[in-house]
Parts: structure tokens; sequence; C-alpha cells
């Protein structure tokens, strides 16, 4: 498919998501378009300004850094099904959740605090543990020790959770990704980080081209590929972060988008990179609107993308050639 | 563009991998990297490119260092040994090519390096593959989507890590005749190599490295020998030489011990079977064959020859010792030669080991086209047919002989 087709269906989408995840609700769509001729009332604009609009920024932040995130580690992994909590961030981020709380630092900013700092502290230590391995390949040295230090902070974070159970619903539900209770101060905290670390990996995507093709071959056309090498696991651990920090544990979001959108426009980053970006920003608050709407109550949306993702994992897995 | 090694010792680990290795290369040469696995072939190629760097000596371009790999690759065309899987487009690998000469903020082929791109997959031949998905390519299109890669970067130099590796020996030749097209333009190219005739075919210079050194150097001619292949890699060849060509074969383990095959021939009727005979491990005489005679040069080089002087008859004495050779020997081949009165004699000694039993006749070409003798040498020849073993031609002679030989 052109790009020139798909970017403007894609906005489409876009402008959908953002009509359905504003209207969506008891008020009615005929309040958005008070908003916009300045007719609605406190009430109205409370909700779709304090509660609607953060909401959807924080919907388009997670499935915009999490898909870009996937896209670039797939290309510097050289594994399709690489994903953007490789690093470790989903555990670490957990873990300082969960610290945040077990100490009983109460607000919303503390766990916020915790679980960023805490996420990108693990990504650097699973980056040093991979550096300094003795594997010739240390891209994979990095991948395993993302396994095994993710497989030690959740057995912590159990653990937090086992011992500080009463005050840990709270945890739990945040552990499964949500976007419920959302905070303008969450949008301002995330929002600079993944503009700005998205703009790095587009400007940076004619690198990824020459990473899918082995470090050795990046480095034949003049890639410095250590130092994109940092930076690039830098950046995807400062985006990675900053969303679960926000907006807890989503799965399979890295993997299910940026796969489709192959499947559309190729492997190029050039054209899957931006296409991507744009597919996230719409599916997210798709998703976030079903979890809204689809219950008496709210589904955790980690769940639902989860739920989404096995199969897509397995068709990947049966019928393609990747 | 002049490259030159100098003194160069790299290290890996607690290990020097490359130990004092100096060369130069000039504008039109192609110099092929001959050594076994493990020699340092392909750490030559990545410390001339900069991935690695030397402990000690230095890499020259017309005298200046090589800076930064991202300088290296507009003047170096680097092929590393592993071909990639991906699900890139054609074009978008080649087009990578021009990476080098993009500016180092957002990099985005513009118009001429979609024209460069284009016209380096013409090079190569796959002008119509632009947009094909490289994974489902042959393995032959993909090292030729490489390659094309390579020279999208506008290379001096082409440094090529083993890129006839895995393919069939068409796809072989047609990579190094591209590289050799690319060479006589003015460029010039330092390709590892396990094939050694094919490198010999194409390389202007060869070198030949062993662990970590450069053994011997210089033309195909001079340096691809029994000894040097013998010392360089451990195996036990023959080397053939056809004019500035060399050819190499293995040398097979002797069958049945040391038999003693004698061959009657001349006028090359009996090289080629003088040559499978000896590769296969026989010791082999040839007889009665004149002086200078191409079946007597090659059998001069092999084994034992009965020679007669140029021109002559044979002698009394050349046929008595003809007589013996075949007594002596375990199975004698009558060659696809032709009979006058010079060499009348050789069908007598044929139809003596006819009588012995051990007798194996090549019998190629009717008998009646290669006989200037007359009546008497068809009626001899039809006798020995009736006792010997025949077969049609030289391939089916090692055969014939594990037959008779049991």
């Amino acid at each position: 498919m052109r790009l020139t087709a798909i970017i403007p269906l894609l906005l489409i989408f876009n402008l959908l998501a953002v009509v359905l995840a504003l209207g969506v609700g008891s008020s009615g769509y005929n309040q958005i378009f008070r908003i916009l001729t300045n007719k609605a009332d406190d009430t109205t604009k409370t909700i779709v300004f304090g509660y609607r609009l953060p909401r959807l920024l924080l919907a388009m932040i997670a499935g915009a850094s999490l898909s870009a995130s996937g896209c670039a580690m797939q290309a510097l992994l050289r594994n399709p099904l690489a994903e953007p909590y490789i690093l470790g961030v989903a555990s670490g981020a957990s873990v300082g959740a969960a610290l945040s709380v077990a100490l009983s630092i109460g607000a919303i900013h503390s766990r916020l605090v915790f679980a960023f700092f805490s996420a990108l502290f693990t990504a650097y230590l699973v980056y040093l543990i991979g550096i300094s391995s003795r594997f010739r390949d240390q891209t994979y040295a990095i991948l395993l020790a993302g396994v095994a230090i993710a497989s030690f902070f959740s057995g912590l974070t159990s653990l937090l959770i086992y011992f500080a159970a009463q005050s840990m619903h709270k945890v739990v539900f945040w552990l499964m990704g949500s976007f419920s209770n959302p905070q303008w101060e969450e949008v301002y905290f995330a929002l600079p980080i993944t503009i700005a670390g998205i703009a790095y990996l587009l400007i940076t995507s004619w690198n990824l081209n020459a990473l899918l093709l082995g470090d050795e071959h990046a480095a034949a056309v003049g890639i410095n590929v250590e130092r994109y090498r940092r930076s690039l696991i830098a950046v995807v651990a400062l985006l990675t972060s900053a969303t679960v920090a926000v907006s807890g544990v989503i799965g399979f979001v890295g993997i299910i988008i940026p796969h489709t959108v192959r499947m559309m426009v190729g492997e190029e980053h050039q054209r899957l990179l931006p296409s991507t970006i744009l597919l996230s920003t719409a599916f997210m608050p798709a998703i976030d609107i079903f979890a809204r709407i689809s219950t008496s109550g709210e589904l955790p949306v980690g769940a639902i993308t989860a739920m989404l993702g096995g199969p897509f994992f397995l068709y990947l897995l049966l019928r393609r050639s990747i | 563009m002049k490259l030159k090694v100098e003194d160069v010792v790299v290290r890996l680990g607690s290990r020097d991998v490359l130990k004092d290795v100096t060369f130069e290369v000039k504008e039109g040469e192609l110099v092929a990297l001959l050594g076994p696995n493990g020699s340092g072939k392909s750490t030559i190629l990545r410390t001339v490119f900069g991935v690695l760097r030397p402990m000690k000596g230095v890499v020259m371009l017309d005298g200046k260092e090589i800076g930064s790999v991202e300088s290296a690759a507009r003047i170096l065309g680097y092929l590393p040994q592993d071909t990639p899987i991906t699900n890139l487009k054609v074009l978008d690998i080649v087009l990578l090519g021009r990476t080098p000469y993009m500016s180092s903020g957002l990099r985005r082929p513009d118009e001429s390096d979609y024209g460069v791109a284009r016209k380096a997959l013409e090079e190569v031949g796959l002008e119509d593959f632009a947009d094909r998905v490289f994974s489902e390519l042959s393995g032959g299109e993909r090292q030729k989507v490489m390659l094309a890669r390579v020279f999208a970067q506008q290379p001096k130099i082409m440094l090529l890590d083993e890129p006839t590796a895995h393919l069939d020996i068409a796809a072989q030749i047609e990579i190094m005749e591209i590289v050799r097209q690319k060479v006589e333009e003015g460029k010039s190219a330092i390709v590892a190599i396990h094939d050694i005739n094919l490198a010999s075919s194409f390389a202007t210079h060869i070198l030949m490295v062993k662990d970590g050194k450069i053994v011997y150097a210089g033309k195909a001619e001079d340096v691809i020998t029994e000894e040097s292949i013998r010392d360089v890699f451990g195996a036990e060849v023959s080397v053939r030489r056809f004019g500035r060509g060399v050819y190499v074969v293995p040398k097979l383990k002797p069958v049945g011990g040391q038999k003693r095959i004698h061959v009657i021939c001349g006028g090359g009727s009996g090289q080629n079977i003088l040559y499978a005979l000896a590769e296969a491990g026989f010791r082999v005489s040839a007889g009665v064959v004149n002086v200078l005679d191409s079946d007597w040069e090659v059998v001069s080089e092999l084994g034992e020859v009965i020679d007669e002087a140029p021109f002559s008859q044979i002698s009394d004495s050349a046929h008595e010792r003809n007589l013996r050779m075949v007594e002596e020997s375990d199975a004698v081949i009558l060659a696809n030669l032709s009979v006058g009165w010079g060499n009348f004699r050789n069908l007598l000694a044929a139809k003596y080991a006819a009588e012995l039993g051990k007798l194996i006749v090549v019998n190629g070409t009717p008998f009646n086209q290669r006989n200037f003798v007359g009546e008497s040498a068809e009626r001899i020849y039809e006798e020995i047919l009736k006792k010997a073993i025949v077969v049609g031609g030289g391939g089916d002679v090692l055969d014939a002989i594990r037959k008779l030989l049991g």
C-alpha cells in the first residue's frame, strides 16, 4: 500500500478515535459541538477537559511510545517478536510502584516517580549486565539479562503485594494497565518525553533499516553501530519507563501494531515507523473506549490487549514467514 | 588509489589474530585472500575497513590513515561474510549503500541516490528486482543485491568476505565476473575466498594466509603449488597448469595398494587416463612414446616412461622394455591411439598384454579411422578386442580396472 494512501486513512481513524473518546458517555455527542461553539455548561467542560481529554492523551502516549519502541527493538534485535518491555522496564516499574505503596508514600505522584525511576534503573542494569557479558552478540546478552532481571523483579513485586495486601489493590489494578483516573500531571510528565523520544526515532529511522541487515552490514554503510545502539536503548528505556509509570503494563501493543503495519507498508522504517505511530494513536484510544463501555465498571486495558495479542502472536507464528 | 597495510598486529582477547601483516593493493588489482577457516582472512578485511583497530601498524590509503567508519564507507565497500535475512525490499537495501553520502541528521535518499542505486542494480543484472522482497530471492540473487549495495557506495576499493560462499558454480562465476568487471573499470578488490581454482581464475594476485600471517604472496601461477597448499591448508593436492591458469585437484588415497598400471598410448591419447590413474593413487607408466609427444610430457611428470627418439620408429630395445613393463604391471591399458608404422609395435605389446589377460582397451574412435597401417593391424586389433575388457572412453577406465583387479 502506498504511503500517500495510508497516512490520510490513519488520520481519519485518529479523528474518529478523538470524537469517540471525547463524546462517548451519558452526555452525548452534541456536547462536543457545544464545546466547540463554547455553549457547553461547566459540568460538561469538566467531564471533557478534566477527564476524557487527559485520558485520551494518555492512551495516545502509551500507544505511540509502546508501538514505536516495539518497532525499534524489533530492528535492533532483528527479532520480529521482540517487544518494548525486553529491557525489563515493566517489572522495574512494578517494583517501584509496589514499593511506593508498601512504604505508604500514598500520593499518585510518588507512585509515578517511583515507577519511572525504578524502570529506568532496571533498563540501565539490564544494559550494563548485557554489555559486560562474554557473549559475542551483546544485543542477545541484553535480551537474556532482561529476561533474568524481569523474572527476579516480578517475584519481588509479588512479595511486596503479598506482605502489604490491604493497600495493594490499586497497584494490582495499575499493573494490569489502565487509563482510568487520568491526571493532567501524568500527561504533562509523559508527553514531552514521548514527543522527544519519538522524534529521535523518526529522525534516525534510516539507521533502523541498516540494523535489519546486522551490525556488520550497518557498520559497512558507515553507521557507528555501537553509538547508535546505546542511544536507541536509552530512548526506548525512557519512552517505555514514562509510559509504564503513567498507565501500567500494557502488553503486546508493541508487537500487534508494528506487525499489522508491516503487512501493509513493508519493513522500510521511513514508511513503517510513522504509520505505526499513527495506527497506535487511533488503536489505543479505541481499546480504551471498549474498556470503558463494555461493562458497567471498567476493564483493564492491559487485559484486553493481552487477549488480542495472544492470538495475534500465534497467527504470526503459524502464518507469517519472518 | 593505493591501499597499504603495514606491519599490522590485531589482538582479540589475549591472542594475536593478525601478526605483522603487510601488503599493498593498487588500482586495477583483484587480490584473493586464501587460507583455511580461522586463518585471519575476515580479520584482515575487517581491519582494513576499520571495524577492528590494529594494536600495532597502520592501514593507509594513498599515504593517509583512514578515519572513522563513517568516512571509510565512502572509499571502502565492505561486504561482510554473512548474508542477512530480512523482508526489506531489494531497492531499500541497495539504497542503504548511499548512507555515507546522506547528511547525518535526518537521512533520506534523494533523487540522485535512487539513480545510483538503480544503476548499481543494473550492474549486477537485477534491474527488475527493485521491488522484490529480499528474503524471497535465491542465494545467488541475494549476494548480487548485497554486491549492488557495495556498488551504490561508489567505493574505490571493495573488501568482499567470501562473496561466493554457498553458491552454485554458475552464481560463483557470475559474481566473480561482476567483481572483475568493476575492477577493470579502475577500482580494486580484496576478496576472501575458499575456492582456490576460482581465485586463480579471477585474481590478479594471491595472498595466502596462515595463522594470522601472510605466508605466500604473488601471482597465482607462482604461489599456488603443492607445497604451499600443503603448508597452508594441510591438504594433499595435485596442481596442474594450463598456460597461465592453475588448477587444483585432490590427491585421492591409493586404492588397492600400490598397483602398477601401464598405458600404451601416444599423441595425447593417454594423458587424461594417466592423470586419472595418478590421482586415484596408482603407479603409472607409459610406452612406447616419442620424446616431446604430449603423452610423454604428462607421464614424465607422473611416472615411468619408455620412450623413443622424436619421430622415430619403435626400436627393438624400446619394444623389449615395453614388453617387460607389460609383464610387471597389474593392468595394461591400450589408449585410443592412432596406429602407423612408427608405433605398430605398440599394438604387438598390447596383444601380449591381452594374452596375459590384463588388457583394457579404450575403443573410442572406430579403429579403421585411426589405422594407417592396413589390414594386418586390423586383424591384430580384432584379436586383441576378443581377449580384452573394452570400454568406450577414458572415463570408464577406472571402473574397468576395479573390475579387472577385483
